[in-house]
């Protein structure tokens, strides 16, 4: 460090060199930290900047600056290693800068073994003259690269964006607090006559979650009895609207309630800032769900908890609307399923009748619909191109040919039967219906049930 | 001996050598550069451009002994080299040794093209290995040991162009330009008058030895390992089968490349130059002061150079331009 107070003093050439290094490395560092820091630093102003509009929660914010701040120093120190000069480079910069012909070049890189000492000690004398040329801050002085602007400019436009033109689309960003959107939801169900009480219900419960000061037991209990009333009432429900509704409702309280039970101090605390207390995006997906539901679906997959939409799903699977062929599809299937496919082994059909009306839910005609439809048409002549030669119209003894209608099929369609008609027979035999033309053998009636070759149940079906 | 006293004797025997030759400073370094770092030079002009003279005037400077040799098509290799000759000594009869012209320390073999194959190639073995073998008998040359040839580069007709193994030999290749007309004036002047130029002998009677402790001093400058590698990717550059770095631009016209001979003729002509520049270490400067004159005769050209009227000097060039230094 003295040479750079007194540049003029003669300095061992060695030194020098070492000096030259130590300031090409320094420079290297804040090539590389205007380079890297102020895109980060741009970053973290974008994050705080979300962390305000409560897109993001404490924890999410402080590990996010952490891991950004983490990796532009593992970037800075990646990028600085290979950048960091040798000694050759600084003595060929001190011989460019000094007019020496490589004094420093040989001096710092020759192995002082294989030469003459005599040589050695001449040439260390001519480099000390020449370094009394050089003055490290006239000579090396920091000059930042073109990058190093680039980054910096590009960093503050960013910044300057979010700091000018984010605010104005901050509005949009900050997600509507819950108890605004239970109000707003409650708005809509009050103009519906028969959704007034939960409306009410719903309006009570906005205030609750308003207030700082109610107990988190008690909106806890409130929105449960709530999901309650939304639950018995969207299985008496029959008008299509009103049980969008309802689920938006049950979604709202699935968010709120999970909130509610999770996060009750953030809550608090976002209630006060005016943020409304979302810590996550799970009220955002649910209110996607719920637009979703409103275009007609009526699906209501997840953002729920799992004891509410359990009850939804079974209330949903009673009523058994078949005028909804984009309803939850598994549950009820597998329901209708149950009820419809006889098991085999066990022929009995009690025990399905029961399970099937165990299974039944308020709604009977949709059930009934259902039933009926799965049943083959019993009193229909077949084809003539399945009869044999010579059996005529008589019955289907001895038929070699079978088409056989799967109870899943059966049920899609009786749906599409039910919506379009005569269409829905071209669509069954076009491609959905699967035919066989494998030849059954020989049926015998009296043979032991196992010994059948169909269950009884299906032999009606079979023609 | 210091570096000094070398700068000291090589600076007088340019000055005395500058006594006759006009011009051509360059070319006349580049000769004692050679001779101090052991190797022989081709000179390569047009004729009376002074080459003999400068070779002449060398020998002089130097006081070491000096023959010429005029190739032509007839020379045998017996006329270079010596033979053996019957010889009455004593009432007996018996064969003798007679040494050619090359047992000389510095041998001025004019228009070496000129003669045939076989005789070039009794040249070779002298070069490199300093001795001669005649009769089976090997006869050592006394040092310091030089063959400077000249080669005219227009009269091509009955001419035998030196086999590469021979070129390898030599340590530089000098091209000698025409005078320039200020030099052309000199030369004039020096030589339409009565004025007769004295050249002085430098080296003292014992030559010899102040000639090898020059030797051993050229070999003694340091070089510096970046240095060191900068050539080593020159000189690797200019091979074909390389894959380091050498563009197709210069590969497509080089048939063979520079021998690893080229890498010591450079690094020891810069070590000389260096000297001679009053350093104990070679710079960049001096490598790009001899790479010419040490790889242009080792570079083989293929035909598409030639139909393109591509020089060595011009790949040299581009190789330079191509290698970066560290």
């Amino acid at each position: 460090m003295a040479s750079f107070a007194n540049p003029r003093k003669r300095v061992p050439p060695e030194s020098l060199i070492k000096q030259v290094t130590a300031v090409l490395r320094h420079h290297a560092l804040w090539d590389s930290l205007l380079i890297i820091v102020s895109p980060v630093l741009a970053l973290i102003y974008g994050l705080v900047f979300l962390r305000r509009t409560a897109w993001i929660g404490d924890l999410t914010f402080v590990l996010t600056v952490s891991s950004i701040t983490g990796l532009g120093l593992l970037a800075v120190f990646l990028r600085v290693r290979p950048r960091i000069p040798s000694a050759a480079t600084a003595a060929r910069l001190a011989d460019e800068k000094s007019g020496a012909k490589d004094h420093f070049l040989t001096l710092s890189t020759i192995d002082p073994v294989t030469c003459q000492q005599s040589f050695l000690e001449r040439l260390r004398r001519e480099a000390a003259i020449f370094s009394e040329r050089i003055e490290l801050k006239r000579d090396f002085p920091y000059q930042p690269k073109r990058w190093s602007y680039g980054s910096v400019v590009g960093s503050l436009i960013v910044a300057a964006f979010i700091y000018f033109v984010a605010p104005l689309a901050e509005p949009m960003l900050r997600a509507a607090p819950v108890h605004e959107r239970i109000r707003e939801m409650a708005e809509k169900m009050a103009e519906r006559p028969k959704l007034k009480g939960i409306a009410e219900a719903l309006k009570a419960l906005a205030a609750k979650i308003e207030d700082p000061k109610a107990p988190e037991e008690e909106k806890q209990k409130l929105v449960q009895e709530i999901e309650k009333q939304i639950a018995e009432q969207q299985k008496q429900e029959q008008d299509k609207n009103d049980r969008d509704l309802l689920d938006q409702a049950a979604n709202q309280l699935g968010g709120a309630e999970q909130q509610q039970s999770a996060s009750g101090k953030d809550q608090q605390k976002d209630q006060q800032n005016g943020a409304g207390g979302i810590q996550s995006n799970l009220p955002q997906d649910n209110q996607g769900e719920s637009k979703q539901s409103q275009g007609g679906s009526g699906e209501s997959k997840g953002g729920r908890t799992a004891e509410l939409s359990q009850d939804m799903q079974q209330g949903k699977s009673a009523q058994g609307n078949p005028k909804e062929p984009g309803q939850d599809k598994n549950q009820p299937n597998q329901s209708e399923t149950k009820n419809s496919q006889p098991d085999p082994s066990q022929p009995g059909k009690d025990q399905n009748k029961q399970k099937a009306d165990k299974n039944q839910g308020g709604s009977k005609d949709g059930a009934g619909r259902n039933q009926a439809s799965e049943e083959p048409p019993q009193n229909v002549a077949p084809a003539e191109r399945l009869y044999k030669n010579g059996e005529g119209k008589e019955g289907l003894k001895g038929a070699r040919y079978v088409t056989v209608q799967l109870p899943e099929d059966v049920a899609a369609e009786v749906k599409g039967e039910s919506m379009t008609g005569k269409e829905s027979k071209g669509n069954r035999v076009g491609a959905k219906v699967p035919v066989s033309n494998v030849p059954l053998p020989a049926h015998v009636p009296n043979a032991a049930m196992e010994k059948q070759q169909l269950p009884i149940e299906y032999r009606g079906i079979i023609r | 001996m210091e570096p000094e006293q070398f700068q000291d004797v090589f600076q007088r025997l340019e000055v005395e050598v500058q006594k006759v030759i006009v011009g051509h400073n360059d070319v006349i370094r580049k000769v004692l550069v050679a001779f101090f770092a052991g190797g022989h030079v081709l000179l390569e002009g047009v004729p009376g451009l002074g080459k003999t003279l400068l070779v002449k005037s060398l020998s002089q400077a130097l006081g070491m002994t000096f023959k010429r040799i005029q190739f032509t098509p007839d020379l045998m290799p017996s006329d270079i080299v010596g033979t053996e000759v019957l010889a009455d000594t004593n009432g007996r009869r018996e064969f003798q040794f007679k040494r050619g012209p090359i047992f000389a320390h510095v041998v001025l073999a004019d228009e070496i093209n000129r003669a045939t194959p076989k005789t070039q190639s009794a040249v070779l073995e002298a070069m490199e290995e300093k001795q001669v073998t005649v009769f089976g008998e090997s006869h050592i040359l006394e040092s310091p040991f030089m063959v400077l040839a000249t080669q005219n580069p227009i009269e091509l007709e009955g001419t035998y162009p030196l086999p590469e193994a021979q070129l390898d030999r030599f340590f530089f290749k000098l091209l000698v330009a025409p005078p320039a007309p200020p030099e052309l004036r000199e030369i004039l002047r020096r030589t339409t008058g009565t004025e007769v130029a004295d050249i002085v002998k430098v080296l003292p009677e014992d030559g010899g030895k102040l000639f090898k402790e020059m030797m051993l001093l050229v070999r003694q400058v340091m070089i510096a390992p970046p240095i060191e590698d900068y050539v080593v990717r020159l000189v690797h550059a200019t091979q074909t089968a390389s894959q380091n770095g050498g563009q197709a631009s210069v590969k497509q016209y080089i048939r063979f490349g520079s021998s690893p001979r080229g890498a010591q003729s450079v690094i020891l002509g810069a070590k000389g130059h260096a000297l001679v520049d009053g350093r104990v270490h070679v710079s960049y400067e001096d490598v790009g002061k001899v790479i010419f004159s040490a790889l242009r005769h080792r570079i083989i050209l293929n035909f598409q150079a030639e139909a393109e009227n591509v020089s060595s000097d011009q790949i040299i060039a581009e190789v330079i331009k191509q290698v970066a230094r560290d």
